[in-house]
């Protein structure tokens, strides 16, 4: 599926209009973009300013009205409810600000989740669960519950959900928006050493701190990509420094 | 999701909630277990017809003056129109059929049997063919039948039903004793075993004279019944057939007048019977089945607010690749197996209830082996037809709406 040039998502024209009553609400206006395996990008931009929009369309959860959405070189934009659910299944994994863990399943079993709609064996899923929950460092809070784990323990539970199934890219939509500084940067140090270790992140955020992560930023107004921008991102030996 | 998967996830959500999902269940349980203990007695009342009350024994009928009458016009026109029975017209079946075994004759009338100064009142008084201990269900208990002697030359032996034995001759052997029947002075020659109770009557509350006997003492205007037993391996209706050509012709019927007699049947008795059960079990079904609406309501509506509980879970599902058809499923599932879980609670119930109804009351309730099925392919379709709804409304959640839920 993956292309040559290693792009993952190619997005053109894109365009996301609500109706509110006699009022169109231009949510997305016209946006293009194209993301490589590999990149980590920070998505800026005040509120109302499509974040959330570019996000929903990106990990599937909406169409846009107008444009073109290809994942992988599929055009996604086009496809059915039922495979949009199997590409949200196989090639995104989410990780939100308010966790969004089902409270009645242990760590473990919120892990697990996506491979169940993956049509996984019990005894596969749990091992890949176990995988994903090591690569957090949560193994040992494997059959806790959410209301047993930390603010910062949940969010690495979720991360470890959207890594499971070894998707093409990971969405972060405020994923420190509920944390104190301490255990955001733990979250943000996790990210960078998941990029490193080859995942595609797209970071949503609202606070420069975090977006000085990303090696690429992208800010949004009104709808409208107003900068893309390349930077550094502080070094690993920094990161280590910071989190230790 | 697998369909296994889909009732883990359902039995955690339901025993997440057990007092509600008890309180919700309550009208599914009611509703089984009444149903379910009705059906529990009317099988008992027609095992128990079978059993003891129509069971003339094997290849028996019995042609009376009235037969079984469903309804009340047949049954004035017979009192107007049937002439009474004789003895004489169970001779002459006996002699014109060649497919009945035994022929015999029973009339009956009412006495006090009187032994000292122990006595007991209104005893059925049962002149009879010697050959009539053979024919009906009677065990021997003790002593002997009648003799043909004894018969033709109006005996004064009696032979003794088992409550009369024990009335009269509490600890006593009875056999060579002698009792009063209707003040005459009777010897007695047998006993029958006990047969016990019909819908609380005795039905060992009884003697049997001969008829000759009964004749010279209650007199000739009683019809009697004929009791006619089919040899083996001829088919019943052939019999009965026969018999009715020999009475019709000695009633002088013609070809295109109804019969004048009755004929009365294991499988006639059954019949109306079950008849009569059929229109219970009806009553009882719909009964039922408007309380069987409402708990599916109170289903429907718990899992509406299941639905709404639960938007960011169903969020959450859709947002890691569940498909509409999965959710739909999973909240479909829920709905058959809360429904099914009142079934099963129910029946558990009813097995009790119809236990302790068969020890508590003369009704001899017995809970049926299909039962359980029957409440299970009840439940399953009230849990199907209320959670389909629910199912959908969750299936349609838009996942971004649904996430945002608070």
């Amino acid at each position: 599926m993956s292309q040559a040039n290693g792009e993952v998502i190619r997005l053109r024209g894109l365009r996301k209009i609500y109706q509110m009553g006699s009022q169109e609400v231009r949510a997305l206006d016209g946006v293009d973009l194209t993301l490589h395996r590999g990149e980590y990008i920070a998505v800026m931009g005040p509120s109302g300013s499509g974040k959330s929009t570019l996000m929903n369309l990106i990990g599937c959860l909406d169409t846009p009205t107008e444009g073109d959405y290809h994942l992988n070189g599929t055009l996604v934009s086009e496809l059915s409810e039922d495979d949009l659910a199997r590409i949200r299944n196989r090639e995104i994994g989410f990780v939100f600000q308010t966790f969004n863990l089902l409270p009645r399943l242990t760590a473990a079993r919120n892990v697990e989740l996506p491979l169940v709609y993956a049509g996984m064996s019990l005894d596969e899923r749990e091992e890949r669960a176990a995988e994903a929950l090591a690569q957090v460092e949560l193994s040992d809070r494997s059959h806790h519950k959410p209301n047993e784990l930390s603010g910062g323990q949940r969010q690495r539970v979720a991360i470890a959900r959207a890594l499971v199934t070894r998707p093409s890219i990971l969405l972060a939509d405020e994923p420190t928006g509920n944390l104190d500084s301490r255990t955001s940067e733990e979250i943000i140090a996790l990210l960078d050493s998941l990029n490193q270790a080859g995942n595609t992140i797209v970071l949503v955020t609202h606070e420069p701190d975090i977006a000085r992560h990303a090696r690429r930023v992208i800010t949004l107004r009104d709808g409208k990509v107003i900068s893309d921008e390349a930077q550094t991102p502080p070094s690993t030996a920094q990161l280590a420094k910071s989190t230790s | 999701m697998s369909f296994l998967e889909a009732i883990r996830v359902a039995l955690g959500s339901i025993l997440a909630n057990k007092l509600r999902s008890f309180l919700t269940l309550l009208g599914t349980i009611i509703s089984i277990c009444a149903i379910i203990a009705v059906i529990s007695v009317i099988n008992g009342l027609n095992l128990y017809v079978e059993e003891s009350v129509s069971n003339l024994g094997k290849g028996v009928f019995v042609i009376s003056k009235f037969g079984i009458e469903h309804d009340r016009e047949t049954f004035l026109k017979a009192i107007r129109r049937n002439p009474d029975l004789r003895l004489e017209d169970g001779e002459a079946i006996d002699k014109a059929c060649d497919l009945t075994d035994e022929v015999g004759v029973e009339v009956h009338s009412n006495a006090r049997i009187k032994r000292g100064s122990h006595f007991l009142d209104g005893v059925d008084v049962g002149g009879v063919t010697q050959n009539i201990l053979d024919i009906e269900p009677f065990e021997l208990d003790q002593g002997r039948n009648f003799t043909r002697s004894e018969l033709l030359g109006n005996a004064h032996s009696v032979f003794l039903g088992a409550d009369v034995v024990t009335e009269l001759f509490p600890s006593v052997d009875c056999l060579g004793k002698k009792v009063t029947v209707d003040g005459q002075l009777f010897t007695v020659i047998g006993t029958a075993k006990k047969r016990g109770s019909v819908f609380g009557m005795s039905r060992d509350n009884f003697v049997k004279i001969p008829i000759t006997t009964h004749e010279k003492m209650f007199g000739r205007r009683r019809s009697v019944n004929i009791s006619v037993k089919a040899r083996d391996e001829v088919d019943i209706d052939e019999v009965v057939d026969q018999a009715r050509v020999v009475l019709r012709s000695r009633h002088h019927l013609r070809y295109d007048e109804d019969d004048d007699f009755g004929v009365v049947t294991s499988d006639g008795i059954n019949n109306l019977w079950k008849s009569l059960t059929a229109a219970l079990f009806a009553i009882a079904t719909f009964v039922v089945s408007i309380s069987l609406v409402v708990s599916g309501i109170v289903i429907m509506n718990i899992m509406l607010v299941a639905v709404i509980e639960r938007t960011r879970e169903i969020g959450v599902r859709k947002a890691v690749g569940a498909t509409d058809a999965d959710i739909r499923r999973q909240f479909l599932v829920e709905s058959v197996i809360l429904s099914c879980l009142g079934g099963f609670l129910g029946l558990i119930f009813a097995f009790g209830v119809s236990t302790l109804i068969a020890a508590a009351t003369p009704l001899p309730a017995r809970f049926p082996m299909w039962a359980p099925a029957l409440a299970f392919v009840i439940c399953t379709a009230v849990g199907i037809f209320f959670g389909v709804h629910p199912a959908r409304k969750a299936a349609g959640m838009d996942p971004i709406e649904a996430l945002r839920a608070e």
